[in-house]
């Protein structure tokens, strides 16, 4: 605690002595109005940016009155004649309209802020930039205030509904963290290849699919999977989605990308921006489960269907139940309000500092997140038991320019991460708890002793607060160096620039678990017998993985315009090796060239081509060649639109089209050579078999699964055409796309896998798949005087199909997964509940398994009498998915307001949960938990409204895979608000800042869902999804 | 100047570019070895080659409690599960499965086929490897491995063809991803001569019996083992099922075609188990119940490892007892296999003159029943079993019960555990699945050569030795409770019922009562279990029906893999389970 305090005052004064050294020195700079002989009919001022540097520029008129302008010089001084009592108008693009009211006052100070919506002319593109007139690929973009606004942990949070293509599906409320040794080696040195299984990821929650596919991460332009930086530290998030633009990528190249570029040193003052933000998070979609004398005479019931005779619970216990006369041996416990906490805070702190010359500028970010998870903690423990994450990051980076033409930039990433869970681990109790009736145990006996019973010897306050503790470190550092050389001296428009990075994690675990007894108090009251086990604190180190990654890149670049042609060039050549753990690094290369050329900057066209290998394939088959190409229209600047329409700023016709690969993830360790495990590997176990009588241990060589010597990268085509408008005066922005993405050679089992040739198949590159979609962004600004308002919104659809995937014979149709969605789910068709005894013996059923009136009645599809794999059909949705965001706001005099609106439509999902739909499961010799839902159940008296099959404690086909258990997937979330306001200048600048912002936002605020008894999103036997209300204060200087 | 820069950027970035091209690792992982690796040239003591041989063995199925926890004789006449509700074991016994929805834990088609492919991969290339050890014969060490690898793939068809009937023969070769494995079915007859020819190939060449050193061998086979193979197949190919009651009756696969039995089949089985016996190698020890329990004993004839446990007395124990004593009570067995132990004077319970009471049903019996089944008034864990109704070890359930099951039948398994009927808790004893043992060689050589040449004396002594071992009286005829003068009839049901609870939850009478054809006789009619009632210190004895199993004619083979038949076009499916008939 200690330990942990002083960290936090380390970081509270460094934060102080940073903002009392600058406003020391902004404090010197009082001068606001320029001095000079001001006329009684004008008007003097000075506009200043957020960060109380002067803004040029800034165009200023009065309101009503044409022809009287004036603009803001470098010092952000301006002059103008006004009239008292008019308004004076300022603006400038990329900041929020300003009016002023002028009064007596003749000397202003305005401050501006920056539109809510970044609209840039140069975006970052792959290992680029580039102006946004010249882009032909499919990118979408978002800027820091679009992220801040989100209390999260992981910039993913934020994404939801903000980006065009990118469908994201949170699973997990809480991130789930590595603490078993070598962390899932085989998985993510794929060993089985297996496409998405990537390397260790601190991604837990959410599941993205850009376009239909798992898209690979770039930070600052090296490929690494992090994802858990603060949206304060981010400058832009883009999603690059078609060939063209993820083409340097190589055999990376298929599955789209998200590039985030962090924030960059800027010439200028220092800006310094501290924000401090305490959030609380309260859990959605808990499950209510039943009081114990509904669920012992329901579980009576469930038994008596079963065909058991007499009672389980006897009258007698009942009605304990009922009165909790005996609430030790007839206990009536509410699991979640004992081990759950109401809400549990968030806090982060970020201090953000940027400046410079123009030959050397720095950016320093500074973050620190702690997240507490939603467990109880004890007092009586000396120590933390809850989950919680505790991340340090830091993001330094300089850029000089050593001589005129020699740039060096240095980037250094440092990121800290601890987490925390009780012993027991978060998963089992997540899991305990849904599956622990009220009556189980008493959380504690007269004695004070932990409660139990002889089949369940775990107690779940115990594995909450007296199970010790796991946690578990990571520790990142990425270092960076980019060289730039300008070599237009020797060759006109020739540069070249070489990147260095080099990223280490290691990630650890310590171990410090205990167990205790748990005990059953006698009928009479008097004994205690004991069950479990009691085991005292263990203390053990966990080495939990480490990886290195090397990431080096040369290019040479060639921009030129020679009249209205204008060409640009680039060779690239990078390679990129990843060390994990103990394998041998994994290395792919790739040789690049990229052309594009314009006419008049009306007609475009481009192309690249990327010779890129992976070792892991055989010699001789690492390298394969992928190329794109794109041409490009702007119509906006024929003469027939200039001219005539007036309203038309920009209308862009853009198409791209090629060919990318998808390997290296899915390329297998080597599995191109037949190999034979030892009893060391880990990979599989069991297989030592004693020897003699002594039965000492005999080693085995075992083979592995058959070599694939053709394995190869997974490869697709991919066309986009898209279109970008800007109208009514740039007010109005859209961006439309279509896609047609034909993925082939896709990995998977050839249909010929016959087990008579006694071993397992590797996959193979066999299947083909078709994703199409549509999307459309639509962007509108505005103001009404000083009400600035915008709303941006982007909708998709998306639609996969299985085009081959060497299905063998089916007996019918609707039993092909060729010509189906992608991932369709099959299963029995319900057809309502089987009524009376009659229908039961009629009605077809699994071999097995007689019916019974109540329980689901399946269609025999094929008519053969029983109910198997052959009555099975697709029971998921044929539609096209379409999903959609709308992020609307306003400004007003220093308020600020935001809002994001997300959801999905033709959306299914599979809510068959065993604990919560069917209830009293059974295991270990005694029933689970059983949850509101089945009250609903089917009795004879309830035939016609019931919802839910018989109840029953045993096996039965109710809860096999059928549409009784699809429900629509629909929902619409208010998935973010934020409100702020910026102090008045004339309060914060006295005590010597520059701003004070003061804002409130809150993450998924509100769910309408089609189906609504569990999160839409995230499922019940997973870490709930959070409500988080969020305060905070940004200072700036 | 300008060209210093040059020289320095250039050499930085040949450097950057370099600095991960240096060959600091082998070029593809070594540590993951290839056949040349696996199968030395340079390897004298041969130490790779035996390791992949060692995990062949542990590709043998476990025995016991491998249906999800339950005994497979569960799924016979002999035994009912614990278990409530539909379950795998109850799918089994009532033919709830199909060619898609197979019951896996025994409809092993992959595994014995990857046991196939591994043992084929040891025989095709242990010949490079230049072992130096000899055996005592002389013969050199790799020989009497590649027997062994021989041996477990002929083991592994056996298998196969009790389940299926024939299958496909792979021969030597190893099938490479690519190559056309769309393979037909073999004969019955091809699969059970090539089981054959592989054993009399094998015998001369591998270890001899009993092992030597068996402190680390004796999990090998040896010529006696190869012999109980060979006999097992040829008692199985001899038998109704496949000699004469082809259930196909012109289907190659599914037997031989005769339609009446062929006596040189039997005398080819009661041959072959002659053979055994003549080694003089193995014999029946003292102690029945030790037989499981006891490593390397002269009684048995191949098993596979599985420790030093109390696994078996955890899970098929008695309910009732507490903390390490705790049982799971699985395995239920029937009133029928109950009443099949005889007397101790060797008379049946059925014969008037026997002295059977069913007031005290458990006095004077067959000495195996005691060390077989564990019933109401016997001792076990220095207690006296109570199953009567709300005793003890069958208590009434209610949600104060530490269990929700009790038995079904009034039984519990005794077989296979330790002596523990004076101790307080289980502890570890050898828990080897005995695969092979010679009791049951001389109930095929009894139940053969009665069928070929009816109840000779040979066949009279080969009862009378296992009824002697079992401690039933002699009598004053030394006939050991058996009628002189049977009929071949007669004498074959002695023989069955000898084996039936010789051999009960050996894994033998699921099979027996396949390949004798008599399972839609057997199981076809409710199982029984008995209701025991204390008044006042009185036992009152009702049997009750407790489960119905099922069998039909088309069970008397498993069904083959649907996705089998459907990715080889070759492969025929088994008569009755064709899906798209």
């Amino acid at each position: 605690m200690l330990h942990c305090f002083i960290r936090k005052c380390i970081i509270a004064n460094f934060v102080m002595l940073m903002l009392a050294q600058v406003s020391y020195a902004s404090s010197q700079n009082t001068t606001v109005v320029p001095s000079g002989i001001v006329s009684a009919d004008q008007v003097v001022g000075k506009v200043l940016d957020s960060f109380g540097h002067p803004l040029a520029g800034v165009n200023i008129s009065i309101r009503g009155k044409e022809g009287v302008v004036s603009t803001s010089n470098m010092l952000g001084t301006f002059i103008i004649d006004a009239s008292t009592k008019s308004f004076l108008v300022f603006e400038c693009p990329g900041y929020n309209v300003v009016e002023k009211h002028i009064l007596k006052d003749r000397s202003l100070t305005v401050v501006m802020y920056e539109t809510y919506l970044t609209k840039v002319n140069v975006e970052a593109v792959l290992y680029d930039t580039l102006s946004q007139e010249k882009r032909l690929g499919s990118i979408s973009t978002v800027h820091t205030n679009q992220l801040t606004t989100t209390p999260g942990t992981l910039y993913l949070y934020a994404l939801p509904g903000r980006l065009a293509g990118l469908y994201m599906q949170q699973t997990s409320g809480f991130r789930s963290s590595a603490t078993t040794q070598n962390y899932n080696v085989d998985g993510f040195v794929g060993n089985i290849p297996i496409s998405g299984t990537g390397v260790s990821s601190d991604n837990a929650e959410f599941a993205m699919r850009l376009r239909g596919q798992n898209p690979v991460t770039l930070i600052d332009g090296v490929q690494r999977d992090i994802y858990s930086l603060d949206p304060e530290n981010i400058e832009s998030i883009s999603v690059l989605k078609d060939a063209m633009s993820t083409l340097l990528l190589g055999q990376r190249s298929s599955r789209g990308a998200i590039s985030i570029t962090t924030k960059r040193a800027e010439a200028g003052k220092p800006r310094i921006s501290f924000t401090s933000q305490l959030g609380f998070q309260e859990p959605q979609g808990l499950q209510k489960p039943l009081s114990t004398y509904q669920y012992a005479n329901l579980l009576n019931e469930a038994r008596l269907n079963d065909g058991n005779t007499g009672l389980y619970y006897s009258a007698d216990e009942v009605e304990k139940f009922k009165t909790g006369s005996d609430p030790y041996r007839y206990a009536n416990v509410d699991w979640q309000n004992t081990i759950l906490r109401d809400n549990a805070p968030l806090s982060r702190y970020n201090l953000n500092i940027n400046g410079g010359t123009k030959t050397a500028k720095y950016s320093v970010s500074l973050n620190y997140t702690d997240q507490e998870g939603m467990f109880v903690n004890s007092d009586t423990n000396s120590y933390n038991t809850n989950s919680s994450l505790k991340r340090y990051l830091i993001n330094a980076d300089l850029s000089v320019d050593v001589t005129k033409n020699i740039n060096v930039a240095l980037q250094l990433f440092g990121r800290l991460q601890e987490g925390n869970q009780p012993g027991a681990g978060i998963n089992t109790v997540v899991s305990d708890l849904l599956s622990t009736p009220n009556n189980a145990y008493p959380v504690t006996n007269p004695n004070k002793t932990w409660g139990g019973t002889s089949q369940r010897t775990y107690n779940l306050l115990s594995e909450v607060i007296g199970s010790g503790y796991i946690q578990d470190n990571s520790k990142d550092v990425m270092a960076n160096i980019d060289l730039g050389y300008n070599l237009n001296d020797f060759v006109k428009g020739l540069s070249a620039k070489v990147k260095a990075n080099l990223s280490i994690q290691s990630q650890n675990a310590i171990s410090r678990v205990k167990r205790d007894l748990v005990y059953r108090l006698s009928e009479d009251y008097v004994k205690y017998t004991p069950y479990g086990s009691s085991n005292s604190q263990s203390n053990s180190f966990i080495p939990v993985s480490n990886s290195r990654y090397w990431f080096s890149q040369f290019q040479l670049r060639y921009d030129r315009q020679f009249g209205e042609h204008s060409l640009n060039a680039m060779l690239v050549a990078d390679q990129r090796v990843v060390t994990l753990n103990y394998d041998l690094p994994g290395q792919t290369t790739n040789f690049s060239a990229k052309g594009s050329y314009n006419f008049k900057s009306k007609y475009f066209a481009e192309a690249a081509v990327n010779y890129s290998g992976y070792n892991r394939y055989m010699p001789g088959h690492q390298y394969g060649l992928f190329y794109a190409g794109g041409l490009g229209w702007e119509l906006g600047k024929e003469s027939f639109i200039k001219d005539n329409i007036s309203w038309i700023n920009q209308l862009k016709i853009r198409a791209t089209y090629g060919k990318t690969g998808s390997g290296i993830d899915n390329s297998g360790y080597y599995i191109w050579r037949q190999t034979f495990s030892n009893d060391n590997d880990k990979a599989i176990l069991g297989y030592m078999y004693p020897q003699g009588t002594s039965r000492s241990t005999g080693s085995g060589y075992r083979e592995f699964d058959l070599a694939n010597v053709n394995i190869t990268w997974e490869k697709a085509n991919k066309f986009d055409l898209g279109f970008d408008a800007s109208l009514l005066n740039e007010k109005l922005m859209v961006t439309g796309d279509v896609y047609s993405d034909r993925y082939f050679d896709l990995l998977q089992t050839r249909g010929k896998s016959i087990a008579l040739i006694g071993s397992t198949y590797s996959n193979e590159n066999i299947g083909i798949n078709r994703y199409q979609g549509a999307e459309l962004s639509i962007t509108y600004q505005n103001n009404y005087r000083d009400f600035n308002y915008f709303v941006t919104a982007n909708f998709n659809l998306e639609q996969s199909k299985v085009l081959f995937n060497d299905e063998q014979y089916q007996p019918a149709k609707r039993l092909e997964t060729t010509g189906k969605p992608v991932g369709m789910i099959f299963g029995y068709i319900a057809d309502g509940f089987i009524q009376t005894k009659e229908e039961a013996g009629e009605a077809a059923f699994v071999a097995g398994y007689p019916l019974k009136p109540g329980d689901i009645k399946y269609k025999d599809l094929n008519s053969d009498g029983v109910i198997d794999d052959f009555d099975k059909a697709p029971i998921g949705s044929n539609k096209p998915l379409f999903y959609y965001g709308v992020t609307l706001g306003f400004n007003y005099k220093g308020f600020d307001f935001s809002t994001l609106l997300q959801g999905v439509e033709n959306r299914t999902r599979y809510i068959c949960n065993g604990d919560v739909d069917a209830g009293f499961r059974f295991g270990n010799n005694t029933f689970g938990q059983a949850y509101e839902q089945v009250l609903n159940r089917w009795t004879p008296e309830t035939a016609s409204t019931a919802t839910y099959p018989r109840l029953t404690s045993n096996t039965n086909t109710n809860y096999s895979t059928s549409s009784f258990w699809m429900r629509s997937g629909d929902y619409f979330r208010l998935k973010n608000i934020s409100l702020g306001y910026n102090l008045p200048y004339k309060i914060v600048h006295p005590i010597g800042l520059a701003g004070i912002k003061v804002f409130v936002s809150g993450q998924n605020i509100f769910t309408q869902a089609a189906y609504d008894l569990i999160d839409p999103e995230v499922a019940v036997n997973a870490y709930p999804l959070q409500r988080v209300l969020n305060v905070g204060i940004n200072i700036r200087l | 100047m300008k060209n210093h820069y040059y020289i320095i950027f250039a050499f930085l970035l040949s450097g950057i570019l370099n600095i991960s091209c240096s060959n600091d690792y082998e070029s593809v992982p070594l540590e993951k070895i290839t056949i040349d690796f696996a199968f030395d040239k340079n390897d004298s003591i041969g130490s790779k080659a035996s390791w992949f041989l060692n995990d062949i063995y542990s590709k043998l199925p476990e025995g016991y409690n491998s249906i999800d926890g339950n005994l497979l004789d569960a799924a016979t006449d002999d035994a009912i599960s614990i278990d409530e509700g539909v379950t795998t074991i109850s799918k089994l016994a009532t033919g709830a499965y199909s060619s898609i929805n197979l019951i896996s834990q025994d409809m092993k088609w992959a595994d014995y086929y990857a046991i196939i492919r591994a043992t084929s991969i040891f025989v095709n290339n242990i010949d490079v490897v230049p072992v130096k050890d000899t055996l005592t014969s002389g013969l050199n060490a790799k020989y009497a491995w590649k027997s062994e690898a021989r041996f477990l793939r002929a083991y592994s068809y056996f298998e196969l063809i009790k389940r299926y009937g024939g299958v496909p023969l792979m021969g030597d070769k190893v099938r490479k991803l690519g190559e056309n494995v769309e393979l037909p079915r073999s004969s019955f007859e091809d699969c059970v001569n090539y089981i054959v020819s592989e054993c009399d190939a094998i015998k001369d060449s591998i270890w001899t019996s009993p092992i030597e050193d068996p402190f680390i061998n004796s999990h090998r086979p040896t010529v006696g083992t190869v012999l109980a193979l060979k006999a097992r197949t040829l008692l199985y190919a001899a038998s109704p099922l496949f000699n004469g009651g082809n259930i196909d009756p012109t289907n190659v696969l599914t037997g031989y075609t005769n339609t009446t039995p062929d006596l040189a089949y039997w005398k080819k089985a009661a041959d072959a188990a002659k053979e055994l016996i003549d080694l003089n190698a193995y014999a029946l020890i003292d102690s029945f119940q030790n037989v499981f329990t006891t490593q390397n004993n002269k009684e048995i004839i191949f098993f596979r490892q599985r420790g030093n446990n109390h696994g078996i007395e955890d899970a098929n124990g008695p309910i009732g007892f507490m903390n390490n004593a705790h049982g799971n009570g699985k395995t239920n067995p029937t009133q029928e296999l109950v009443d099949a132990f005889p007397m101790n004077n060797g008379k049946a319970i059925s014969d008037p003159s026997s002295g059977y009471n069913p007031a005290k049903p458990y006095i004077n019996r067959d000495s195996r029943l005691r060390k077989t089944i564990i019933y109401n008034g016997c001792l076990w864990l220095s207690a006296t079993i109570q199953t009567y109704i709300g005793g003890a070890n069958n208590p009434i359930i209610t949600s104060q019960s530490t269990t929700t099951t009790t038995t079904k039948t009034s039984y519990y398994m005794r077989k296979f555990m330790g002596n523990w009927e004076k101790s307080t808790q289980y502890g570890n004893v050898s828990h080897d699945w005995v695969s092979f043992r010679y009791a049951e060689v001389l109930l095929n050589y009894a139940e053969a050569e009665n069928e070929y040449a009816g109840p000779t004396e040979s066949v009279y002594q080969a009862l009378k030795d296992l009824r002697k071992r079992s401690k039933i009286l002699a009598g004053t005829d030394n006939m050991y409770g058996l009628n002189s003068g049977l009929t071949q009839d007669e004498m074959r049901e002695i023989i069955r019922n000898e084996r039936r609870i010789e051999l009960a939850f050996e894994e033998h009478r699921y099979w027996d009562i396949r390949r004798w054809k008599i399972a839609e006789q057997v199981c076809n009619k409710p199982l029984h279990g008995l209701r025991i009632i204390k008044t006042s210190g009185i036992f009152s004895y009702t049997t009750t029906e407790v489960f119905t199993p099922i069998f039909t004619e088309k069970m008397y083979l498993y069904p083959i893999i649907y996705s089998e038949v459907v990715k080889n076009s070759n492969m025929k499916q088994n008569p009755g389970w064709d899906i798209n008939k």
